[in-house]
């Protein structure tokens, strides 16, 4: 009201202003102001439609509403003669999701300034009145079109008369207006989404750290209310979005702005017209990880809170099947240094060492890779053939060191021992760095949230959750060799510690299979007779070098052997081509559909239950969780409720999927989402899965 | 799984919280069902005001007009209050077999929902002459269509495929001046059909307010 009373006062008191009446429209007070409070014959400025919205989430549209909505207008009287007025010119809007639909407006205020021209004819002491009917869609849940009639007195002088009120708002709207970009654009589509790289400085540096970002388009090329991928790079960003049916094949150009939120209200826009063409370079190497909350909202505090997660789900690491073999070789070689408690803790910090070493590489390896541009999350190793051929050999290989076939150090060292078992600091280092290799596609439970968010952080955090997830992993083995009293509690060493170690092979053997089983998944049967072939290669060197080893051209021999029998298959199962079926290989005895977002929105469309299981063949806890979700109560609970189960399945590399984990702030698999019939919020479910935590949130889900 | 201790599934509670509450964007807000021009158009089965239910296969050999409705919002009335929806509608019907069904998918206690009476005493008191009218309450039809706005117009061909998805004519405005002056996208894509030809345009963006779904 106040606000009013002073308008009122302001058009009052100031005879010689621009005189415009402000008209309350209902839920907006709109009025034109001017930069000038007189204007000069031949005289070019700026006036503008200002629209004071009320509060709660009240909003008016950008030029391109979305889908739904329609920007304000005016509809100018017969202007006087000789005068002419500009387009709007629209500062930077937001996007404003409604349901499953996106807009574009604003709120609180805005002011669209548009240029006003005096002809020379214009005499001074005369007043040109600009008149119309302006139309405002204001919107809340419900929408209302607003208006009313708005003039303004334009008093013509000698010399213009600056406004400052004016000059202030429409300065105001036009820094905040979208930036031209200062590189060059390309956009090029396919039939299910367009990608553009757009070139500019400025908007790298704003990128980083961003809130938000998100491309707003001029026309409805794209569904406006979909997920998007962002890449950053140094030089600019680049953004792919689903495409939609309003879109032309043939586009020689597609114009929009890149909307950036830098957070606490900081929004930002620029503008490009792209080109048809090739990707630009420099724009698109690293994903930007939206819903991930952005750095600013990591503070000190919910740090120490993620590392404490990181921490845990290193320690709960240990438990997980994949880690098990590794873990009990150390837990062997404790046992024959009990005895010693100096050498038991030399070992104890070696093994750590190890651990650490490994996932610091694990982490500098992950960060490379992203800021390569790879989505690439936690278990991302397993997701190349080449190396599951490498860790199903190496598996082998540790398997049959254990057995005793081989043994390793003997000529340098003159000790007896195996790879694992050395009775050594370098073995118990060893043992940490293969536990550590094989324990981090387990992705375990905190693991997730954790290392989500870590991913969206820079490269010292995503570092320090590696090391706390390592120090977790490590803590329990450490803490014994530290603890004479829980060392003593380990049995005694003697000669049954053979027939322990040589048991031991028969895990690393069935670890070899499973990984078998995952190559197969991804690069087919052919991969697998590869490895297998390594393997025999490998038999033959170790056979060989035990034969013929003694002498310098024997050694030769069989390490040639054996180094082919490591690098043919890693070679090869690159080159095999995948099976088509791969990426949908998964067997499941409920009846199941490959995931996509689209079938995700279609399904959700018809009211369905939707059950979504992100997972991947290298992913143990998965495998684990499908004894649950395959069981009798699950799938006759799938059928009663009409639910539709979808299978994500991130065995090899997908940027599709790797963005919905990244929504979830999720770097890995497993991810159970149940989406509801009603088209609410899906619910995420633990990551180790019981029949009846499915079973209860499908019929919540349901409504039954 | 005998490793999983008192200690362990407290964690694992607390992981399904932390779980919980990082679930924040959402696929859920990705596109609605594309319907595709010349493709069959989506099936449907809903209830019209007499309680009937009334299905796509009922009206296989005849034109479907579809529209969707929402008498509180300000571009329907547009159309109501000009009488230029209920000209449309007269001469849709006008044709030998065509149908008029309008679709109401406004959520209960949202802005357009109405009972079977209400929606009947609409049709009367506007002077309005759909075939049927139906009910959607939970948004099943409308997220099928892909449904944006109040109005957005369908033509269905005899044989069931789409012919025209979009707005109700060229001029997105709430103001009833401006319908003189649109092409009433309608009655050209009607008219096109009759003459033996596809609708131009048979894509438009729809106007209008949101689909209260």
């Amino acid at each position: 009201m106040l606000k009013r009373l002073f308008i009122a006062l302001a058009v009052l008191f100031s005879p010689l202003a621009a005189i415009a009446q402000p008209v309350d429209s209902g839920h907006a007070l709109a009025e034109l102001v001017s930069e000038r409070q007189a204007a000069a014959p031949g005289d070019r400025f700026l006036a503008a439609l200002k629209l004071d919205l009320d509060e709660g989430g009240w909003h008016v549209y950008w030029k391109n509403p979305g889908d739904s909505g329609l920007p304000p207008e005016i509809y100018w009287d017969d202007l006087p003669e000789g005068v002419e007025l500009g387009e709007f010119s629209w500062p930077t809007p937001h996007p404003i999701p409604f349901g499953t639909l996106m807009n574009y407006g604003y709120e609180h205020e805005v002011v669209l300034p548009f240029e006003v021209r005096i002809p020379e004819t214009a005499q001074p002491g005369d007043t040109i009145t600009l008149a119309g009917e302006g139309t405002w869609l204001i919107c809340l849940d419900i929408c209302i079109p607003e208006g009313g009639d708005l003039s303004l007195d334009i008093p013509i002088a000698a010399a213009p008369v600056t406004d400052d009120a004016g000059s202030a708002a429409i300065g105001a709207s036009l820094a905040a207006s979208s930036q031209p970009v200062t590189g060059s654009a390309n956009f090029s589509q396919t039939e299910e989404s367009i990608q553009v790289w757009v070139e500019d400085g400025d908007l790298a540096e704003a990128a980083t750290g961003a809130t938000e970002i998100r491309l707003l388009p001029d026309d409805h090329d794209i569904e406006h209310a979909a997920a998007q991928v962002v890449r950053l790079g140094d030089q600019g960003v680049s953004v792919t979005a689903p495409r939609s049916a309003y879109a032309s094949d043939n586009m020689d150009t597609f114009s929009g702005i890149i909307f950036v939120d830098g957070g606490e209200g900081d929004a930002r826009s620029w503008r490009f017209e792209a080109s048809a063409g090739a990707e630009i370079a420099g724009v698109a190497t690293t994903a930007f990880q939206t819903g991930g909350g952005g750095l600013q909202s990591v503070g000190a505090a919910s740090l120490v809170t993620f590392l404490g997660a990181a921490f845990l789900g290193g320690l709960i690491l240990n438990l997980m099947p994949c880690v098990l073999p590794v873990l009990s070789i150390k837990a062997a070689s404790l046992v024959s240094t009990a005895h010693d408690r100096r050498e038991s803790q030399m070992h104890g910090l070696a093994y750590m060492a190890g651990v650490l070493v490994c996932f610091l590489a694990i982490g500098v390896a992950l960060f490379a890779l992203r800021a390569a541009g790879e989505s690439a999350g936690l278990g991302f190793q397993l997701q190349y053939p080449p190396i599951t051929a490498l860790f199903a050999l190496l598996m082998f290989a540790v398997g049959l060191n254990m057995l005793g076939v081989f043994e390793i150090g003997t000529s340098v060292q003159g000790v007896g021992g195996s790879l694992a078992d050395r009775r050594g600091v370098s073995g118990a280092f060893f043992t940490g760095l293969l536990a550590g290799l094989v324990g981090a596609p387990c992705v375990g439970p905190f693991m997730g949230p954790a290392v989500g968010i870590a991913l969206t952080q820079p490269a010292p955090v995503v570092l320090g959750v590696f090391l706390a997830i390592g120090l977790g992993m490590a803590a329990p083995l450490v803490l014994i060799s530290f603890t004479p009293a829980l060392a003593r509690m380990l049995p005694k060493p003697g000669k049954w510690m053979e027939t322990f170690r040589q048991a031991l092979a028969f895990p690393m053997f069935l670890t070899a299979l499973w990984l078998l089983w995952v190559l197969a998944g991804q690069a087919g049967a052919n991969a697998v007779i590869l490895v297998v072939a390594g393997a025999v290669l490998l038999g033959l060197g170790v056979w060989l070098a035990n034969k013929i080893g003694r002498d310098a051209f024997g050694k030769v021999v069989a390490g040639v052997l054996i180094l082919g029998g490591f690098v043919g298959p890693a070679v090869g199962s690159n080159l095999v081509a995948p099976p088509a079926v791969a990426a949908s290989s998964e067997v499941a005895e409920a009846d199941s559909q490959a995931w996509s977002p689209e079938l995700v929105s279609q399904l959700r469309s018809e009211g369905r239950v939707i059950f979504i299981d992100f997972t991947a063949r290298w992913c143990v806890t998965c495998q684990l969780n499908k004894t649950s979700i395959h069981s009798e109560r699950v799938v006759k609970s799938f059928e009663e409720n009409d639910v539709a189960f979808l299978i994500a399945d991130w065995t090899n590399r997908d940027e599709v999927i790797a963005a919905a984990l990244a929504e979830h702030d999720r770097a890995g698999v497993p991810l159970y989402l149940v989406y509801p019939a009603d088209g609410g919020e899906p619910e995420v479910l633990p990551q180790i899965l019981t029949p009846g935590v499915i079973v209860s949130a499908l019929e919540d889900a349901a409504g039954t | 799984m005998n490793f999983l201790s008192q200690d362990k599934l407290k964690l694992l509670a607390g992981a399904a919280v932390a779980a919980a509450l990082t679930a924040g964007a959402l696929i859920a807000s990705t596109a609605n069902a594309e319907t595709t021009i010349g493709a069959q158009a989506p099936d449907f089965t809903e209830l019209n005001t007499a309680g009937e239910q009334v299905s796509k296969s009922d009206f296989a050999g005849k034109t479907v007009v579809l529209e969707w409705t929402n008498h509180g919002c300000p571009f329907v009335q547009k159309h109501y209050d000009s009488g230029n929806m209920q000209g449309t509608q007269t001469s849709a019907l006008d044709g030998d077999e065509a149908v008029w069904i309008t679709v109401i998918s406004s959520k209960p206690g949202s802005q357009g929902y109405v009972s079977a009476d209400e929606a009947d005493e609409l049709t009367t008191s506007r002077g309005a002459k759909p075939t049927h009218v139906l009910l959607d309450p939970d948004g099943s039809m409308g997220r099928a269509y892909g449904a944006k706005t109040t109005p957005h117009m369908y033509i269905i061909k005899p044989d069931g495929s789409l012919a025209y998805n979009g707005a109700i004519d060229s001029i997105p405005s709430s103001r009833v001046a401006d319908i003189e002056k649109a092409t009433n996208y309608v009655k050209t894509g009607l008219g096109a059909l009759e003459a033996g030809q596809a609708p131009d345009p048979a894509l438009t963006v729809p106007y209008g307010c949101s689909v209260k779904y």
